[in-house]
């Protein structure tokens, strides 16, 4: 028979949602979105694939049409803006809350070079008369960073809110998942747009 | 394995580098099959970077861990595949024969 010393007895401080590995960085809600994210753009990069297979000429013209330094720097922004995050979740495991928020504030300001970058660059199109009714190199780089576009805006909404609930003491060394399913969503945006960069700035 | 603070800098650095090099080989090099090669290798390498140290995939269980990483040499393999087998991809995807 059991005596009430023998059975171990769980607090809510020892059973946290950090302490209980699931295997899943973050939480499932945000792998739906991350995988639905990926599962988009993997389409939309056999089109890509597809169209450059059948017009050749278009896609290997295309890279010198387009303003090489955007794409440079907006792959700057978001690895840098990364690169921030991931210093966030570093700080934010060793309880380091004022230092994790640092970081983030420094990703925002960061990241918001990347849709004014793409504002510009839009505008330098325009002016170069490259819209989005010119051949099939235009057609597939439009809709693919304009798509990619919408998916930072997302990103950049969470951000503040994660940056909210920090500076509100929501998140600590023992609990974090919600930081951390965030900044799973900016790595995966982050790495989409490093499979883009290439296709239409440098691969000629 | 979480990484270190050290080891998320280097990584950053690296990812710049590359980004740097790759785009400037796109401005310099003449197209063909060597370009296309290292153009798909460096994208790769990038992709698996942000993967392994900033999604921290090693981490996560399988049934995430292996289709992220198959996403990541997604776009790689394709532009090899597309250089080397352009027309016969044409072929094949094409809505009318002939």
């Amino acid at each position: 028979m059991l005596d009430s010393q023998s059975v171990p007895v769980y607090t809510a401080e020892m059973v946290t949602p950090e302490s209980r590995d699931t295997g899943i960085p973050g939480n499932w809600a945000i792998w739906v979105g991350i995988l639905a994210e990926m599962t988009e753009f993997a389409l939309m990069f056999f089109v890509y694939f597809i169209a450059r297979a059948h017009h050749p000429e278009a896609f290997h013209q295309g890279p010198a049409k387009l303003w090489t330094l955007a794409g440079i720097v907006n792959t700057l922004v978001m690895l840098t803006s990364s690169f921030l995050v991931a210093s966030a979740i570093h700080a934010i495991r060793a309880d380091r809350a004022r230092t994790a928020l640092t970081w983030l504030v420094l990703a925002l300001v960061t990241a918001l070079g990347y849709p004014i970058m793409k504002v510009l660059e839009f505008r330098w199109n325009l002016a170069e008369g490259l819209d989005g009714g010119g051949d099939v190199f235009q057609l597939a780089y439009y809709y693919l960073t304009f798509n990619h576009l919408v998916h930072v805006i997302w990103g950049l909404l969470g951000m503040v809110w994660v940056m909210t609930r920090l500076a509100t003491g929501a998140y600590s060394a023992t609990n974090h998942r919600g930081l951390v399913a965030f900044a799973s969503y900016w790595h995966a945006t982050d790495l989409i747009w490093l499979m883009i960069f290439p296709l239409f700035y440098v691969l000629p | 394995m979480k990484p270190s603070f050290p080891a998320l800098v280097l990584t950053w650095i690296l990812l710049v580098i590359l980004t740097l090099a790759g785009a400037g080989l796109g401005e310099g090099a003449s197209p063909g099959v060597g370009l296309t090669l290292i153009v798909a290798f460096i994208t790769a390498l990038k992709g698996g970077m942000v993967i392994e140290e900033f999604l921290e995939i090693s981490g996560a269980r399988p049934g995430l861990r292996y289709p992220v990483r198959v996403f990541g040499l997604l776009v790689p393999v394709c532009m090899v595949l597309v250089h080397l087998y352009g027309p016969q991809i044409a072929r094949l995807t094409s809505l009318t024969s002939g």
